[in-house]
């Protein structure tokens, strides 16, 4: 069939056919091509006849005369590179290939990348540099165009030249800063304290470390903008360490003006035990209202490979309450660890301690983790996530009730008489 | 005229390539509707990737919600498929999964380009000039990636390589310079088919352009020569390539093939032996060749190695797949003079091999390796970082009382998990079934806890408990412990004959161990005490399946060999051994 229409073809480009195909012999001749295709051969024989071949190597001339004044320069030999240049020289090419490397390495990344233990290690910290570098870029060319709409409003204003008398005076971010700061000197003396546990260092990665600051750097932030704010205190905390560099990283000579207390002690010698209420994910207790004469713990962790009952072993050790918060009370869970980051945490102290309204609080979960409020008894609610599940997912029942079984304690099972 | 007939001639097919994919006409429709709800912003998250001027963050493309999971995992998969379709044009059968010419171009396709966003491109089926080439390029929608795109559908739809030669011309006389990555793609392309020639003319260039390679290109070269009559080109490469990084197992496998390939045993087992002490793990398919080009060959020393490749299966607790085993069996009856003959048999639970009478090896430890495992159970199982995590310091100091004032038991049972067997009874009753079945002349028994069973409950019943406390011991952990760590450690401490009941497969313990020598001990004392148990049907009895009396490894007595094998991906588990042996004895 196909070699009967390959001849045809041939017959077509021979010359003589094409005057006769297109005098509407092609019907009965080509019972097997479409007009379509035919078309497309007769116009290529116009363009380009096989007479005429491309030069396919060309490429390769192209590649090699370009290099040859290069070449006399460069010894093709390779020398032997230091370590530091090789690495260079490597991640150069990785680009090149198309990987994800950041295009600016500075000698401290690459011997951090020198030290990665394993190709896959190398090739998730380049990721990781390479979406740094990208936000960077990005941050800065939005920054700019803020910068060119600004001057063009300025200019209309200008042109305009009406300027508004206000009964206010336009109160700018020193003023604020000063009012947040008059706030947080008040928590520091009546506020009720709130202690981050700084000990976790060495459960960590340097990279969890500088994500943990991160997150204690916003939690402060929230903090000092709340109505009623805590009186922060990190204790466990060791002049020097990394938890140290990375804070003076963030805040610079802030450092030493943060309304915050600050302290090697543990907490249990700063507060009476009784008071003192562990909040982690790992609790068997479960928190139901906020009470205002306690002082709430929250280890500052990240653990991006959730090492289970880590905090919950530093209260055990030290025989203190603890509690965690409820959320699949209030929440019906969907998905990804109960752990909530710092910052999410504070938000939800401040506003429980504010409003003492649990929905309200735990708006600052983060939306993906839950499909809605509770409002049924969980039991009744198992189906409609059974049913939800197995629209969305079609996953089938038996997974979608692992998956509850894995987010509900055994108290909510069915009863099955 | 022409191009646009051609375009034209393009699209028709681009779109029946995308009909005839295995998608009703309704997916394809929702598919397209799913394109068409992207949000705006996730849109342009999309392309800031591909454009310079981009104008969002980035979003990894795999976890941009843009098309619901399912039809994502259906792209995926329509994707392997055209892959698998490509690894069967390659010479020699694959067994392990990743085949390399799938990461190769996983390799060459940059995340920029949306995986499948252009996967409906089709390449032109002939050389093209550099004219037609613009063309086809000002009416792409991404101009900027045209050619990567065009490159991937390539070795995507394995075109002749004439028509990438023509693209790489176009580049060439467009920029007079053809980009690094282009070239890693024209190679994929040349080792898919095997073009040696070309392979050797891309390396010449990439040699002089280009101070170093990256191990990519290596590996692709490795992989392209070695199939060739240059393959000991491949060897120099390998070399070259390993002044940069360590060289990757498909590397070293596709040097070894050569070498194998060519008679060169010496030379290959050198190989073999530099990429275990750089702990690169071998792939089963190398040492499967080794079996198959030794086949018929002379030599002490040969069968030397070959022996020392059965012990290392047997080291690693690796049992070979079907047709490994068969390469072993063949190359065992093929030594000359020796008379060994193989046998396919399953064994059963007594140990005896049905074929020659031979007892197994027995699954106990020596007393060294017990000493050992009992150690490491208790520093990194139970302690770990912090007794507090699992236990705690005074908790552990009263089970171990509890256990020394008690011991030897002969069977530890996990109160818990076996209570739950049932579910449709009450998890008492459960319990007290498994305890009444074992509870028989004598045997002592230790049953572990939470200490919320002795609360009367629903669930727990304290005259049932009190029925039980008479057959069995009785430890009660607190309600935050963790009990399998003080299961493990009683069965240790009970002595080589204790036996363990749970139908947990304790991996989450296996893994706090920290180095994988005794972690293979760890599963080899499991599959000698464990005792699982099962409902048997709509449940009236419980079934228990008694640990395995001889060990699942390679096992030699100098004129026999036991090799355990598996149905490919039979046993996917760590847990699970096969059944099926390979029984080779000399006449």
């Amino acid at each position: 069939m196909q070699s009967a229409n390959m001849l045809l073809k041939k017959i077509v480009r021979s010359s003589v056919l094409p005057v006769a195909a297109q005098h509407g012999m092609k019907r009965d001749l080509f019972p097997l091509s479409r007009t379509l295709s035919l078309s497309l051969c007769l116009k290529q024989d116009n363009s380009c006849k096989p007479s005429e071949k491309l030069d396919l190597d060309a490429w390769k001339k192209v590649m090699k005369s370009g290099l040859q004044e290069e070449v006399s320069e460069t010894v093709s030999e390779p020398q032997e590179l230091s370590s530091l240049a090789g690495a260079r020289e490597t991640l150069e090419m990785w680009r090149l290939a198309g990987k994800l490397v950041p295009e600016h390495v500075s000698e401290e990344q690459l011997k951090t990348f020198m030290e990665c233990p394993s190709k896959s290690a190398k090739k998730k910290y380049l990721k990781y540099l390479y979406l740094k570098e990208l936000h960077k870029k990005n941050d800065k060319r939005k920054m700019e165009e803020k910068r060119e709409r600004r001057l063009e409003a300025q200019e209309q204003t200008s042109k305009t030249d009406e300027t508004k008398k206000s009964p206010f005076l336009s109160l700018w971010t020193s003023t604020m800063d000063k009012a947040y700061n008059w706030r947080a000197a008040q928590s520091m003396i009546f506020g009720q304290p709130l202690v981050f546990d700084m000990s976790y260092e060495k459960d960590m990665s340097v990279r969890e470390v500088a994500n943990t600051v991160k997150q204690l750097v916003q939690s402060e932030g929230c903090n000092r903008r709340a109505v009623d704010p805590f009186h922060i205190h990190f204790c466990n905390f060791k002049d020097d360490s990394l938890y140290h560099r990375e804070f003076l990283k963030h805040y610079k000579e802030a450092w030493g003006r943060l309304l915050i207390t600050v302290t090697e002690q543990c907490y249990t010698e700063v507060f009476p035990k009784d008071k003192l209420i562990y909040l982690t994910a790992d609790s068997p207790k479960v928190m139901k209202t906020f009470d205002h004469d306690k002082i709430y713990i929250v280890g500052s962790m990240v653990d991006k490979s959730i090492k289970t009952g880590v905090s919950l072993a530093r209260a055990k050790r030290l025989g203190l309450e603890t509690a965690a918060l409820p959320l699949d009370k209030y929440l019906l869970w969907n998905t990804g660890a109960k752990n909530l980051t710092l910052d999410q945490m504070m938000q939800i102290l401040l506003t429980l301690k504010d409003t003492a309204d649990w929905k309200k609080a735990l708006e600052f979960v983060p939306k993906r983790k839950y499909c809605g409020f509770v409002s049924k008894p969980v039991s009744e609610l198992k189906k409609t996530l059974d049913l939800v599940n197995t629209l969305k997912l079609g996953k089938r029942r038996e997974e979608v009730q692992k998956q509850f079984a894995k987010n509900y304690p055994k108290k909510y099972k069915l009863k099955q008489k | 005229m022409a191009l646009f007939s051609q375009t034209s001639h393009q699209g028709f097919q681009a779109l029946l390539w995308k009909c005839h994919m295995f998608w009703p006409v309704s997916r394809c429709r929702q598919l397209f509707a799913a394109s068409f709800s992207i949000p705006s912003r996730e849109k342009i998250n999309y392309f800031s990737f591909m454009t310079s001027s981009s104008t969002a963050l980035p979003v990894d493309p795999k976890e941009t919600g843009v098309l619901p999971t399912k039809e994502r995992s259906e792209i995926d998969c329509k994707e392997e498929k055209g892959w698998d379709k490509e690894t069967k044009e390659i010479p020699e059968g694959k067994h392990h999964f990743s085949s390399s010419v799938g990461a190769a171009k996983k390799r060459s396709m940059s995340p920029a380009v949306s995986r499948h966003k252009f996967t409906d491109v089709q390449p032109p089926e002939k050389p093209l000039e550099s004219e037609e080439w613009n063309r086809l390029r000002e009416n792409f929608q991404l101009p900027e990636i045209f050619e990567e795109v065009m490159l991937n559908s390539m070795i995507r739809c394995n075109s002749p390589i004439d028509v990438a030669k023509s693209l790489l011309t176009h580049m060439a006389k467009r920029d007079s310079d053809v980009a690094y990555s282009m070239l890693v793609k024209y190679l994929t392309l040349c080792v898919q088919q095997g073009q040696v020639s070309e392979i050797c003319d891309v390396y010449d260039i990439m040699k002089v352009r280009f101070k170093i390679l990256e191990i990519g290109a290596y590996n692709l070269f490795i992989k392209g020569l070695s199939n060739s009559d240059q393959w000991r080109m491949a060897l120099t490469l390998l070399e070259e390539s390993k002044k940069i990084m360590i060289p990757s197992r498909t590397s070293y496998e596709s040097c070894i093939k050569a070498a194998c390939c060519h008679q060169e045993m010496k030379l290959a087992f050198e190989l073999y032996h530099e990429m275990l002490a750089k702990d690169v793990v071998p792939t089963l398919d190398v040492l499967q060749s080794f079996f198959d080009f030794s086949r018929g060959m002379k030599g002490a020393e040969l069968q030397k190695e070959l022996f020392s490749i059965l012990l290392y299966l047997r080291d690693n607790q690796i049992y070979p797949h079907k047709t490994f085993m068969w390469s072993i069996k063949l190359w065992f009856e093929s030594i000359p003079g020796r008379n060994w003959r193989g046998h396919l048999t399953n064994i059963k639970n007594s140990g005896q091999c049905p074929v020659c009478n031979h007892q197994l090896e027995d699954s106990n430890l020596t007393e060294e390796e017990y000493s050992n495992l009992s150690e490491r159970i208790i520093r990194d199982v139970i302690h770990g970082t912090d007794t507090f995590r699992k236990t705690s310091p005074q908790e552990f100091e009263a089970f171990q009382t509890f256990v020394e004032n008690r011991v030897p038991f002969d069977i530890v049972i996990d109160g818990l998990n076996v209570s739950h067997i049932k579910p449709k009874k009450m998890q008492c009753e459960n319990l007290r079934d498994a305890v009444d079945c074992l509870a028989k002349d004598n045997v002592r028994l230790l049953v572990l806890g939470r200490k919320h069973m002795l609360l009367n409950s629903s669930n727990w019943k304290r005259e049932v408990m009190k029925e039980m406390q008479a057959k069995a011991d009785f430890f009660f952990a607190e309600n935050i412990s963790e009990d399998d760590a003080f299961l493990l450690y009683a069965t240790l401490r009970s002595g080589k004959h204790c036996k363990f009941v749970t139908r947990d497969f304790l991996r989450d313990h296996k893994a706090c161990l920290s180095d994988s020598l005794t972690r293979h001990l760890f599963r080899k004392w499991q599959r000698g005490h464990q005792i699982m148990l099962t409902a048997s049907g709509d449940g009236r009895r419980l079934k228990f399946l008694p640990p395995f009396q001889y060990d699942c490894v390679v096992q030699t007595t100098g004129d026999t060999w036991h090799i355990p094998y598996k149905d490919v991906f039979e046993e996917k588990y760590s847990y699970e051994v096969p059944r099926k042996w390979l029984c080779i004895q000399q006449k």
